[in-house]
């Protein structure tokens, strides 16, 4: 009998962590889930039928993921080029920010360059004043540069914005690798330049691959820069274009949710390529701890 | 091989000086282990040897050939970590091949070398794997065999066997002795452990608050210690010592303290009257069983199998006596020592130098 209860008891605490994580697990589901849901009820639904307000189509269709593709919309002429632009903005921003962010926190946390911490904070110090205040000012000095409509001013500019993020980010991670592996490796006869490539590299592996995701995303999702230092119709990326679309009174919707449905795969998709390199542990058996 | 020569090496963080002036010189093939209390500077000495920390004063040289300014790299040195510092993502063979292949050497030749270290330290089976895939003691061989495959002119130990446990210590511990006795490559090792000191090395440097206390060869230090923190240092348990003043009379010779008479053999530095330190060692004691001798309380008898350790109380002071086999005595029975006059020591009170 009072093994029962005791049962029971149990059973209620669990039902009640049950209902807790439940009453936290679907509003955060639905909040995650219904702006999907609607593109892609936008994206199958024919012109006409889109904003019918049904929770699932009548004839769904794919109709409009053919008309996308094949750029038959005004407003979609350049679809492939500007997918292009982004994806190329993204991945140089990416590559970009990881070279400099890699060698910075390698410069400051290994080789203890005198005042590269002060370098870092004043880098940090850059987030305090919000990005769009300060894209007036990179216009113009994009402008001095001559890089105006060049996709080279947008890459420079979010690198510029990513940087001080990912070498904070890069410092602590490598704050963490054991010292003596560097005096391990100097005495073996490395140069800091081999030390970087053959020990630190490496072992960052799971760092690079987050910093570089995220300096990668954050160019992709760009907006307010990408309007302004680009203006050029092939020249734009696809954020921008997707803005375009509302300039009309009568947007076409199911296209522009087409798009953006289209537009978010390739993240969606980077993040689950990479998220398996991002474990720690790596440096597993250097040093005793 | 190759000879090691400090001379007056200082060393400052910003204003603190940790280590003043010391010069000592190690033979070729000679095994030398740096000994002393955490904070002594040993460590810092060995890491400016090996080129890990800038030398304040003073000059190294290996084979006579001022080092100061060279690179790490270039003195022909290889280090053993505390830590192991084995690159994590490279297996054993590529861990041991690491320096040889900066050096670009052709791959026979590091081959030969990988092989031939990996026989010598039994790791022929574990070439593969990755140091997360090793035991501690497994990994510490490892990075033995990182020293080996340089086959350099001086090998480096900091304190590699402080992180294995008690048994694996001692394994390890006549592992390196054997090492160097097949190698016979100059090395200094540095510990804090004076057991380590005592078993390992050839010779052994004392240190204490940056500065040489004593070199000599492990006997030599047990048996004649030049101060009374060489003479507390080394030996376990430590040696007894008692605060007492020196007596001289009728060309007999004694230490007052406690209210007894402690035997010595004559002197040449000392003076009646002089305040000493009196140290014997707790194996030079032994309980006198005619009933002569100094009357002393016993505490604690602690029987550790082949020897017994008494902790015994005479007047204010207590004293360690360690017995060959066991023994009868209990606590608060009252014992007679017995002390080997000639395995006394005797020191200054004020400058705490042997007197002899």
């Amino acid at each position: 009998m009072s093994a029962n209860a005791k049962r029971r008891r149990l059973t209620w605490k669990m039902v009640s962590t049950e209902a807790k994580l439940l009453l936290i697990g679907i509003p955060v589901f639905l909040w995650t889930m219904i702006p999907i849901y609607h593109m892609v009820l936008f994206s199958i639904s024919p012109r006409n039928a889109a904003t019918s307000g049904r929770l699932w189509p009548k004839e769904p269709t794919l109709g409009n993921f053919a008309f996308v593709f094949q750029q038959k919309h005004f407003y979609l002429d350049h679809f492939w080029a500007q997918l292009g632009n982004s994806l190329l903005i993204a991945i140089s921003v990416g590559a970009l920010t990881l070279a400099v962010s890699t060698a910075a926190a390698f410069a400051i946390s290994r080789l203890k360059v005198r005042g590269g911490r002060t370098v870092m904070n004043l880098a940090l110090f850059t987030y305090f004043i919000p990005a769009a205040f300060l894209a007036v000012p990179m216009y113009k000095t994009m402008g001095n540069y001559g890089l105006l409509n060049s996709q080279w001013s947008l890459i420079l500019a979010m690198v510029t914005i990513a940087s001080p993020y990912c070498i904070w980010v890069l410092k602590q991670a490598s704050d963490k690798l054991p010292w003596e592996l560097d005096e391990a490796a100097r005495m073996d006869g490395a140069t800091a330049m081999q030390l970087f490539r053959l020990v630190y590299l490496p072992l960052m592996v799971p760092s690079l691959v987050a910093v570089g995701t995220y300096a990668l995303l954050l160019a992709w999702n760009e907006y307010l820069y990408a309007f302004l230092l680009l203006s050029k119709d092939s020249s734009v990326t696809l954020a921008v274009a997707l803005g375009n679309f509302l300039a009309a009174d009568d947007s076409p919707w199911e296209l522009l949710m087409t798009t953006g449905l289209i537009y978010a795969l390739p993240p969606a998709a980077i993040y689950y390529t990479f998220k398996r390199y991002m474990v720690s542990g790596l440096t597993a058996g250097a040093v005793k701890s | 091989m190759a000879t090691v020569s400090f001379q007056n090496i200082e060393k400052s963080f910003g204003k603190t000086k940790i280590i003043h002036g010391i010069s000592f010189d190690i033979a070729e093939g000679e095994f030398v282990v740096l000994v002393g209390p955490s904070g002594c500077g040993k460590s810092t000495l060995l890491r400016m040897l090996a080129g890990l920390e800038p030398i304040t004063g003073g000059e190294i040289a290996i084979d006579n050939k001022v080092i100061n300014d060279l690179d790490s790299k270039d003195r022909d040195i290889a280090m053993v970590f505390q830590s192991y510092a084995l690159y994590p993502h490279m297996t054993v063979r590529d861990n041991m091949a690491f320096s040889l292949k900066l050096r670009k050497a052709d791959s026979g030749l590091t081959n030969s070398r990988v092989t031939n270290a990996a026989r010598i330290l039994n790791l022929d089976p574990l070439l593969d794997r990755f140091p997360r895939e090793l035991s501690g003691g497994q990994r510490q061989r490892v990075a033995m065999g990182r020293a080996i495959v340089r086959d350099p002119k001086v090998f480096l130990f900091d304190e590699p066997l402080s992180n294995l446990d008690a048994k694996l210590r001692v394994a390890m511990r006549a592992e390196i002795k054997a090492l160097h006795q097949r190698l016979k490559t100059t090395t200094v090792y540095v510990t804090h452990d004076q057991i380590e000191a005592m078993t390992m090395a050839d010779r052994i440097v004392v240190m204490h608050d940056g500065i040489v206390e004593q070199i000599g060869t492990p006997l030599e230090l047990f048996d004649r210690p030049g101060n009374l923190f060489v003479a507390q240092f080394i030996g376990s348990p430590s040696m007894n010592v008692l605060k007492g003043t020196l007596r001289r009379v009728d060309g007999r010779e004694w230490v007052e303290a406690e209210g007894r008479q402690w035997p010595t053999l004559i002197h040449t530095q000392t003076l009646d009257g002089q305040a000493v330190h009196y140290g014997v060692r707790p194996t030079d004691i032994t309980l006198s069983s005619s009933g002569t001798g100094i009357a002393a309380k016993v505490i604690v008898v602690e029987p550790t199998g082949a020897e017994t350790e008494l902790l015994l109380e005479v007047g204010g002071a207590q004293l360690v006596v360690v017995m060959h086999g066991r023994t009868s005595v209990r606590p608060d029975d009252t014992v007679h020592l017995e002390i080997a006059v000639d395995k006394t020591h005797v020191f200054d009170r004020a400058s705490e130098q042997r007197l002899d």
